[in-house]
């Protein structure tokens, strides 16, 4: 069976205020059935592009981008993205926000409901279904933004730097229950962050990018018992190998991320 | 306006409502109210030409017994609201177009704020001439007049959705048609809003113009008023025809885009009644 998500020499550039800009340079991943992989990077190093192009909200300038050996060739239902700010529908209750995909993908009143009703009680937000997204706190709003995603059954989940607006106790709840619900549904997550210590936390392998343009410097499997967390010793002593192949990076002028400048990485 | 109470650990409640007490809702308005009406009371004692407060309010009981005020207000409703739902739903459809069509915009969008800074009431003698004069010919220049601030607000609001939540509609499997009628159309209903309430008034601006170029045209009355007011000199009736449309600009404004503003506010959580959490 082909890999559900697969980049074949992907390239990509932008028009930017000094000329063109590129943003990936030959980006090679596979990324296997099931499999949480985890892409960490400074900021600017086109992670979140990656994460375009497999969504289909851009196509890449060079290269082949693949979902279960069909090529992509806009956004689709089987590749659902959750993003920094949860974009949820301000004008829809959490309810509605969560079955809006659902509807659009022509399921039965009924049916959505129970998926409805299914996702709102596995996040915790059973109790809030009839609220808005400004009435809730931003972990709630985000669990909301995870049960719209989850409830589509997509092939693969695209996460977007998802925990980096939250309180830390948020974030870390969150954290262990996303691998939860990845254990019970078995669906393939690109997680990308900034965060070397979340992406070691959560992913079953942690692609390391450099910066401007983008490539892929290391791609470091994590074998620690789940769930974990990110003060784990175990966690951050291989966050700290991850930390050095991103230093090593930077000795050799591939990227430019300086500690306190603008794209560094904190761990 | 609901109010409940809540317990707490010690057996007392707390008392909380969603909404302010009824009477500190009218009060303010009926306060600016009063204030008005001494104002008027005291320019017409100052002024001969201007009629008393106290006139007007015995010539609108004259016109509410013999029924001139009922048929004033009822035709000036039926024409309004029949002009405004054409310029609604043509200017929000086609400003919905607009906005998602970037060479639709970028071919008519010059022209549409050219004639909307242009005074709608110029069309009116153009109207007149070619339509006739009758009821319908001006009812076409009021809605079509009011259309292009109606299309231009919406096209602004609609190009100020937050690409986000079109990136999420997208993501969520929404084709073109559910897009726009499920995230855009919403996301972009506040700015409409405003487009609606400015069409509105050109609107009503040029109902009154058709009335002053020649009587009776929209077939409200008020062009006969300004006529008979004109002929005697005589203001009582012409102030208190203008009660009668101030009045009706109130109601709608009250009753129909205050509360529509109000719950576009509240839905989105606009509107400040002291964080939840």
């Amino acid at each position: 069976m082909s890999a559900p998500v697969s980049l074949r020499g992907v390239s990509q550039a932008f028009a930017g205020s000094r000329g063109g800009r590129l943003a990936l340079d030959g980006i090679d991943l596979e990324v296997a059935a099931g499999e949480f992989v985890c892409v960490v990077g400074p900021s600017g190093c086109g992670k979140s592009t990656m994460l375009d192009l497999v969504a289909g909200h851009t196509r890449p300038a060079r290269g082949d981008v693949t979902v279960a050996g069909a090529g992509v060739r806009g956004p689709g239902p089987d590749r659902v993205m959750v993003f920094q700010e949860h974009a949820l529908f301000p004008w829809l209750s959490v309810s509605d926000n969560v079955g809006f995909g659902l509807k659009n993908a022509g399921v039965p009143p009924e049916e959505r409901d129970a998926t409805v009703a299914t996702w709102l009680r596995k996040v915790g937000l059973a109790d809030a279904a009839d609220l808005h997204p400004h009435q809730l706190s931003g972990g709630m709003r985000q669990r909301a933004a995870l049960a719209r995603a989850f409830a589509m059954r997509p092939r693969v989940l695209l996460m977007d730097e998802p925990f980096s607006a939250l309180d830390a106790p948020s974030r870390d709840r969150l954290h262990v229950e996303l691998q939860e619900l990845w254990a019970e549904t078995g669906i393939t997550i690109v997680f990308v962050t900034h965060n070397v210590r979340e992406a070691v936390a959560l992913g079953d392998r942690v692609i390391v990018l450099s910066s401007g343009p983008g490539r892929i410097i290391g791609d470091v499997p994590v074998t620690l018992h789940r769930p974990r967390v990110v003060e784990s010793e175990r966690v951050v002593t291989l966050s700290a190998t991850v930390r050095r192949l991103l230093d090593a990076a930077d000795q050799l002028g591939i990227s430019a991320p300086r500690e306190g400048g603008d794209s560094y990485v904190n761990i | 306006m609901s109010t409940s109470s809540v317990p707490t650990r010690d057996g007392t409640s707390i008392k909380v409502r969603s909404d302010a007490p009824w009477w500190r809702r009218t009060t303010p308005i009926v306060g600016t109210g009063l204030v008005l009406l001494a104002a008027w009371a005291l320019a017409s004692v100052l002024s001969e030409a201007l009629p008393t407060p106290v006139a007007t309010a015995s010539e609108l009981v004259r016109m509410a017994g013999d029924g001139d005020l009922a048929s004033i207000f009822g035709r000036i409703t039926l024409f309004m609201t029949g002009c405004f739902i054409v310029a609604a739903i043509g200017g929000v459809s086609l400003g919905l177009l607009l906005g998602s069509r970037t060479w639709l915009d970028r071919g008519l969008s010059p022209y549409l704020a050219a004639l909307q800074g242009m005074p709608t009431s110029m069309w009116i003698p153009v109207a007149a001439v070619v339509l006739g004069t009758s009821p319908w010919s001006l009812a076409a220049v009021v809605s079509i007049g009011a259309m292009p601030a109606i299309m231009l607000a919406t096209r602004s609001a609609v190009k100020n959705v937050p690409p986000l939540l079109i990136r999420a509609g997208r993501t969520f499997g929404a084709d073109q048609g559910s897009l726009l009628r499920h995230v855009v159309l919403p996301a972009a209903l506040p700015g409409i809003m405003t487009g609606l309430e400015l069409g509105w008034s050109i609107a009503f601006r040029c109902l009154v113009a058709g009335e002053i170029f020649s009587g009776a045209l929209s077939g409200t009355g008020i062009g006969d008023v300004i006529e008979r007011s004109r002929e005697t000199g005589d203001l009582t009736e012409m102030m208190a025809t203008i009660l009668i449309v101030l009045a009706f600009t109130l109601a709608v404004d009250r009753l129909v885009f205050a509360r529509v503003q109000h719950r576009l506010r509240v839905s989105r959580g606009l509107v400040d009644s002291g964080l939840p959490h």
